[in-house]
C-alpha cells in the first residue's frame, strides 16, 4: 500500500530519513535503500533546507524511486523563487515523486554557504497554495498546464518550546492544512509526557500526525543537543544511561526503539532520523518491534 | 536618500476607518525631499481625509505634526504629549520612521501612509532613480562609480548580458545598460583594465543575508 493510501486509510506509516551525499557517490544511498525497502513505507529526503549543500532531494528521490522506494522530498523557499519551485515540482511528478514535505529552510548564516544570497520569494503557506494551484492544472501566473501533477503535501511542525508556543504552532498548522497540507511531521522530543501533549494538540487538526525519533549517536552528541536545543527536552538521565552502558551504540539504538514503541501507540506514524547512521535503521526497527 | 510615494488614498482610509482621532506625522528628511511625506504632504493628506469623512457624514479629528527625523527616538519623543489623545497614528515617513514610532508607543496603532521605494538620487525636478541596494560591500570603486547591483536589471557582476542593445537594457529602452555605462566610464578614466578583473561570487551577508543588519559604533554608543 502506498504512503498516501496508508495516510488516508488511517494505517500506521513508518518513515526513515536519509541524507543524500555531498558529492555524486550514491553507493551508500543505494545500499541503505536496499535494506530499507521492505521495512519502511517511505524515505524522507531533506533538501538543502538543512543549510548544507549536497545532492538535491529531487535527484535523491529519483534514485530512490529507481530502487523501488517511495520518497518524500522537502520543499522550501529559501533558495528558489516561484518559477524554480514550480519547475521542480513538475519535475518531481514526472520522476515519480509525489510525496512532499513543505518546510522552512535553515538560516543561511548557519549553513555551509553563509555568504549565499537568500531568495525567500514564497513562504510555506505560499508553497502549499502553489502545490494546490499546480494540481488544479494551472501555474501561479494562471497559465494552463499540459497535464496535472499529483502530490501528497505535508508540513513539518516547528520545535515546541512551551505550551503557549504549542497553541500558536497548532494554529499555524491549521492554516497550512486549510491550504492543502495533508499530514504533519513533528520534531523529535525526548520527554515522552510532553511529546504526548504535543501529539494530542496537533491531533485536534484531524490530519495524520507523524512523530519523529532521532538516533542519538554518543554521549557528546546527546550533551550537545541537551544544551543547545532545549526543545528536545533531552534529560540528564538519558545522557547518563548512554554513558553507563557497556555497549553505547546498542544503547542508543535501544533508546530510539523504546521511543518508537511508545509513540507508535499515540500517533499515526513515526519518522526515524539516523543522521548518517542509516545502517542502524534495521536494528532500530527491530528494537521497536516493527 | 530613501524615496517614497504616497499610498493610494483608499488604502489609508481603510486603515483609519475604525478611528476618529488621528495623529498624522510627517518627516523633514528624505520624504520631504522626494515630496512624499513632508509638512506640505501632511497638510494635503489631512485635507483629503477631512473631505472624505465629510462626504461620508463622519467626524474626524486630525492633528498634524512634522518631526525633524522619524527614524530617531529623540525626535519621536516629541509625539509623547499628543499620543494619549489620539486613537491611531498615521506616519508619512519611510518604514524606518513608522517602526520607530511603533516601538516607542506600544499601545497606539501606527499605519503607514507611504510606500518606501528605494535608495535613490534625484535626476531632475520630480525624478528620482534607484542607485543603491544597500548590499553592504560596495563595489563602486571597481565599477567606475556605477552600481551593477542597483542598476543592472540582472544584478550582474562581470559584464553585460546578451540582452543589451545599443546601450539600453532589454527590460526597457528607458533603462541604460549599467555595464555599458561602466565600460564607458572606465574608458574615460583610462581604467579599462579594471573591466578585465573578474569579480567572484558576492558575499551577501553584509546586505542582510545574516538577518537584520545592525551597526554598533562603540565609540558613540
Amino acid at each position: 500500500m502506498s504512503f498516501k493510501a496508508k495516510l488516508t486509510s488511517g494505517e500506521r506509516v513508518i518513515l526513515a530519513e536519509m541524507d543524500t551525499p555531498k558529492g555524486v557517490d550514491i553507493s551508500n544511498m543505494i545500499s541503505h535503500a536496499r535494506f530499507l525497502k521492505s521495512r519502511v513505507d517511505a524515505v524522507v529526503l531533506p533538501d538543502l533546507d538543512t543549510g548544507v549543500m549536497h545532492l538535491n532531494a529531487l535527484a535523491g528521490g529519483a534514485v530512490l524511486t529507481q530502487q523501488g522506494l517511495e520518497p518524500v522530498i522537502h520543499v522550501y523557499g529559501r533558495d528558489r523563487n516561484r518559477m524554480a519551485l514550480q519547475g521542480d515540482l513538475l519535475a518531481a511528478h514526472v520522476l515519480g515523486i509525489h510525496n512532499l514535505m513543505v518546510v522552512q529552510g535553515e538560516e543561511m548564516i548557519n549553513g555551509d554557504h553563509p555568504d549565499a544570497k537568500i531568495v525567500d520569494d514564497v513562504d510555506e503557506l505560499g508553497i502549499l497554495n502553489m502545490i494546490q494551484t499546480l494540481m488544479a492544472g494551472t501555474d501561479l501566473a494562471g497559465f494552463e498546464l499540459h497535464g496535472k501533477p499529483e502530490f501528497t503535501p505535508g508540513i513539518a511542525a516547528p520545535p515546541i518550546t512551551d505550551e503557549d508556543q504549542l497553541t500558536q504552532a497548532v494554529a499555524d498548522a491549521g492554516a497550512k492544512i486549510a491550504a492543502g497540507a495533508g499530514y504533519i511531521v513533528l520534531q523529535p522530543v525526548f520527554d515522552l509526557d510532553f511529546y504526548k501533549k504535543i501529539i494530542h494538540a496537533f491531533s485536534s487538526l484531524n490530519v495524520p500526525v507523524i512523530a519523529s525519533v532521532f538516533l542519538l549517536k554518543n554521549v557528546g552528541m546527546a550533551r550537545y543537543i541537551s544544551i543547545n536545543d532545549p526543545t528536545s527536552r533531552l534529560s540528564e538521565d538519558v545522557i547518563r544511561r548512554i554513558r553507563q552502558a557497556k555497549d553505547r551504540d546498542t544503547e542508543c539504538v535501544t533508546i530510539a526503539g523504546e521511543m518508537i514503541r511508545s509513540l507508535k501507540e499515540i500517533s499515526q506514524g513515526i519518522k526515524i532520523s539516523a543522521l548518517g547512521w542509516e545502517d542502524k535503521l534495521p536494528a532500530i526497527l527491530d528494537s521497536a518491534g516493527l | 536618500m530613501i524615496t517614497a510615494e504616497q499610498k493610494p488614498i483608499q488604502e489609508i482610509i481603510q486603515y483609519i476607518a475604525p478611528y476618529s482621532k488621528i495623529l498624522l506625522v510627517g518627516c523633514n528628511e528624505c520624504v520631504t525631499v522626494c515630496a512624499a511625506g513632508g509638512r506640505k504632504e501632511v497638510g494635503l493628506l489631512a485635507s483629503a481625509l477631512h473631505l472624505n469623512h465629510l462626504k461620508q457624514g463622519k467626524n474626524i479629528d486630525i492633528r498634524e505634526i512634522t518631526l525633524e527625523r522619524q527614524c530617531d527616538p529623540e525626535y519621536v519623543e516629541e509625539l509623547a504629549p499628543y499620543i494619549d489623545g489620539v486613537d491611531a497614528v498615521v506616519s508619512m515617513a519611510c518604514g524606518c520612521g513608522v517602526q520607530t514610532i511603533a516601538a516607542r508607543f506600544k499601545k497606539t496603532p501606527v499605519f503607514p501612509a507611504v510606500n518606501t521605494r528605494f535608495m535613490g538620487a534625484s535626476l531632475s525636478q520630480g525624478v528620482w532613480s534607484e542607485r543603491c541596494k544597500g548590499c553592504g560591500d560596495c563595489v563602486l570603486g571597481i565599477t567606475g562609480g556605477i552600481c551593477p547591483v542597483a542598476r543592472c536589471s540582472k544584478h550582474l557582476f562581470n559584464g553585460p548580458c546578451g540582452g543589451t542593445s545599443n546601450g539600453q537594457c532589454e527590460v526597457s529602452p528607458d533603462i541604460d545598460c549599467a555595464w555599458r555605462l561602466i565600460w564607458e566610464r572606465l574608458k574615460e578614466l583610462g581604467m579599462e583594465s579594471r573591466y578585465e578583473e573578474l569579480m567572484e561570487a558576492k558575499d551577501w551577508r553584509p546586505g542582510g543575508a545574516g538577518g537584520p543588519g545592525t551597526i554598533i559604533r562603540e565609540d558613540l554608543a
